[in-house]
């Protein structure tokens, strides 16, 4: 019997965070019958911040026959860092990506990077598991549903794979104790897919349709979470925290007597325009101290591009109420979308300002792959830079130096407004 | 787009060029239950969110003996920020720093004519004092380092026709001592404002790639165009500060005009862009004004 395959599992976080993919991704390996015995799991959860040679030497030392790597648009520069130097020193070693800046550009990325054997492409859980079993057993990459790989001299997509139709089939990384738990760096997904079709981001175009974790799931997640002595705090990732009554209300059930004990959820996103003072006050009770929302933008054009809803009394109204329960907003804009100019930013930032949030966070639009604004940037006039993390350079609307400007000043108005008593 | 409301603490300014108004008169500090009364005042007065903001103004705040008080009045008041105008020199002394931040202090205005003491200490007649500030303006960051404090600095250039051409280096200066933000406010009427508006551009660009706002005052919109983004949109109306031919531009609305007392010669001489009409529009759009 041949020793297993040794599978080391590779993110590139923000400090203080882990991957919630990879913790998936083992997940649903190790409990996949077919690989038992035959593929060992060690996951490197290390940061963007770390010299890519470094990362490399950590990735050496575990001597892997697999390197699977989750790659963003944030860490993707340092992921192909790593990728080159691992491949040199350890050609044998199979290098497999997955994640939303490879997925949607598999082939272009395989190109731009030879040591790169294998993308993974959408959902990975499923797939990837398959992959790893095609390498256990001799078996195709190319042939692999959802994955992108090498057939001899041609790169060779597969088809799509379809999206699991169970999220509950996909073990609880932190109920398998695959992942372990941080205070304030442990977040829960119940849900895959978004409401919302924005033209500039990857969530609901990549996930298609809504489909959620049960209650029961959600809450057996929780309640570890919460019976964690060193957990005094927590997120959830879901796009839209508040998607239905139903499911704040729930929350609010099943997190009250914890909140009661002092635990408390930070920066969960939310549609603002459906908050009223009711939900408001079911997010208090569930412990949520902070939110985060829009608008990204308040510009007519670029809202109509965007596909963005933006309705200026709700947005009001929705911060009025959550600040009156306590909770901090966090209000989002985005410059460089299309159909804005530098006005208009200004004008969003200024209208946010005058509802007094208590946080305002302006970033520059990434163009990222796989988005509406990425297969119609030339259509639109949107320069963007090609290497990740793809920042917007100029659009039709706005130039070159009048974006830099800009984001000068919004960082500038963001640290006066944040320096307060 | 932060509005503070300033409360002045008595006659005088904290610096001024003296070359341009000769020697600086003996401040005078007004009763600290008059400027308690002012501070409530513009507590109450409702000023556009986010806030209430005050900025404490006039000579020399640590100059007035009562400064503890007046700013302990401020906080309690229920202030969201409060802000010392001041030439920093204070600061120096740690525990003035450390005090200041620790009682509520979260921003700084500090002013400085020049970007090396060839050009501040002899606008302001007092050798050493460029390192004074600029050495309070670090003690103040770093007592709010500390502290763990949010804060905020900002230089005030006032500019005159002695430091136009240090514009850039002023930014440069302020910038590396810690401030986040540069105002430069023209204030010298009889400046060619044609002939500083090379300067005035290049500052605003040293400010950019250092990544300062730098923000102008006293400069129409149609001198400099290229760089409206830079333009404070606190449009004034003072008087003698437009030409008589500005009441019929169509940047009027969004123009602050040149400064107070601008040579007649300098204002005849303005003339509207040819797409001042649309210019306009955008400004009022970034402003938050209702369209033309």
């Amino acid at each position: 019997m041949s020793a297993p395959l040794k599978c080391a599992l590779l993110a590139l976080n923000s400090v203080g965070y882990q991957s919630l993919a990879l913790g998936y991704l083992r997940a649903y390996a190790q409990a996949d019958r077919r690989l038992a015995g035959k593929v060992g799991f060690q996951t490197l959860d290390l940061t963007v911040d770390m010299d890519p040679w470094w990362v490399a030497w950590r990735v050496l030392g575990l001597e892997p026959d697999v390197l699977a790597v989750s790659v963003t648009c944030w860490n993707a520069r340092a992921v192909f860092d790593v990728c080159r130097i691992v491949g040199r020193v350890r050609p044998e070693c199979v290098i497999v990506l997955g994640g939303p800046e490879v997925g949607p550009i598999a082939a272009e990325t395989m190109t731009a990077n030879p040591s790169v054997h294998a993308v993974v492409r959408g959902e990975g859980e499923a797939a990837f598991a398959d992959l790893l079993h095609a390498f256990a057993t001799g078996g195709k990459a190319w042939r692999v549903d959802g994955v992108t790989a090498i057939k001899g001299d041609e790169i060779v997509s597969a088809p799509d794979r379809a999206l699991i139709a169970d999220l509950d089939s996909i073990p609880s990384p932190y109920l398998t104790g695959t992942m372990p738990l941080i205070d304030g760096g442990s977040y829960l997904e119940t849900y895959r897919g978004c409401p919302h079709r924005c033209a500039y981001c990857f969530e609901g175009k990549g996930y298609g349709r809504i489909r959620s974790f049960s209650d029961v799931r959600i809450a057996a997640e929780i309640e570890m979470l919460a019976a964690a002595p060193t957990i005094r705090s927590f997120s959830f990732i879901d796009p839209v925290f508040n998607l239905t009554a139903d499911r704040i209300a729930m929350f609010a059930a099943v997190l009250a007597p914890l909140a009661e004990k002092g635990l408390r959820l930070h920066t969960v996103e939310v549609d603002i325009e459906r908050i009223d003072d009711e939900s408001a006050e079911l997010l208090r009770v569930a412990g949520v101290a902070s939110v985060e929302t829009g608008p990204q933008t308040i510009g007519a054009a670029a809202l109509e591009i965007c596909h963005r809803p933006f309705h200026a009394d709700r947005f009001a109204r929705g911060i009025a109420s959550l600040r009156r329960q306590g909770i901090q907003v966090e209000c989002d804009l985005i410059l460089g979308l299309p159909g804005d100019d530098v006005f208009d930013f200004l004008a969003g930032l200024r209208a946010v300002l005058s509802l007094d949030p208590g946080m305002i966070q302006s970033s520059t639009l990434r163009v990222l792959p796989g988005t509406e604004l990425w297969e119609r940037a030339s259509e639109i006039g949107l320069s963007f830079d090609p290497e990740p993390p793809h920042e917007v350079i100029a659009t039709s609307t706005a130039t070159f130096r009048d974006l830099r400007r800009a984001e000068v000043m919004a960082v500038a108005y963001q640290n006066e407004y944040r320096a307060r008593l | 787009m932060l509005t503070f409301v300033p409360v002045s603490l008595g006659e005088g300014r904290a610096v001024t060029c003296e070359r341009c108004h000769g020697g600086s008169p003996t401040p005078v500090y007004r009763d600290s239950a008059q400027i308690a009364g002012d501070i409530e005042t513009a507590v109450r007065s409702g000023a556009a969110a986010p806030g209430p903001n005050i900025e404490l103004t006039g000579p020399e705040p640590f100059g007035h003996p009562e400064l503890p008080a007046i700013v302990g009045m401020a906080v309690r008041s229920g202030v969201s920020r409060l802000r010392l105008h001041t030439d920093a020199s204070a600061f120096v002394v740690p525990a003035n720093a450390a005090g200041s931040v620790a009682a509520g202090v979260r921003h700084v205005r500090f002013s400085v004519f020049g970007g090396t003491p060839g050009v501040h200490d002899v606008l302001v007649a007092c050798p050493g004092a460029l390192a004074e500030t600029l050495e309070g303006v670090r003690s103040y960051v770093a007592a709010a380092a500390t502290q763990e404090a949010l804060v905020h600095v900002s230089a005030l250039v006032p500019v005159c026709r002695h430091n136009v051409r240090d514009l850039p280096a002023v930014v440069a200066t302020a910038t590396g001592a810690g401030a986040a933000a540069v105002l430069l406010r023209v204030e010298d009427g009889g400046l060619d404002l044609r002939a500083a508006i090379e300067w005035v551009t290049a500052a605003c660009d040293t400010g950019t790639v250092n990544g300062v706002r730098v923000e102008v005052e006293g400069v129409p919109p149609c001198l400099m165009p290229d760089h409206v983004l830079h333009l404070a949109d606190v449009v004034r109306a003072r008087a003698g500060a437009k030409a008589p031919a500005c009441a019929e531009c169509a940047l009027d609305c969004v123009c602050g005009g040149g400064p107070a007392g601008a040579a007649a010669d300098t204002l005849a001489a303005l003339r509207a862009p040819a797409d001042a009409g649309a210019l306009a529009g955008r400004m009022r759009v970034a402003r938050g004004m209702a369209p033309s």
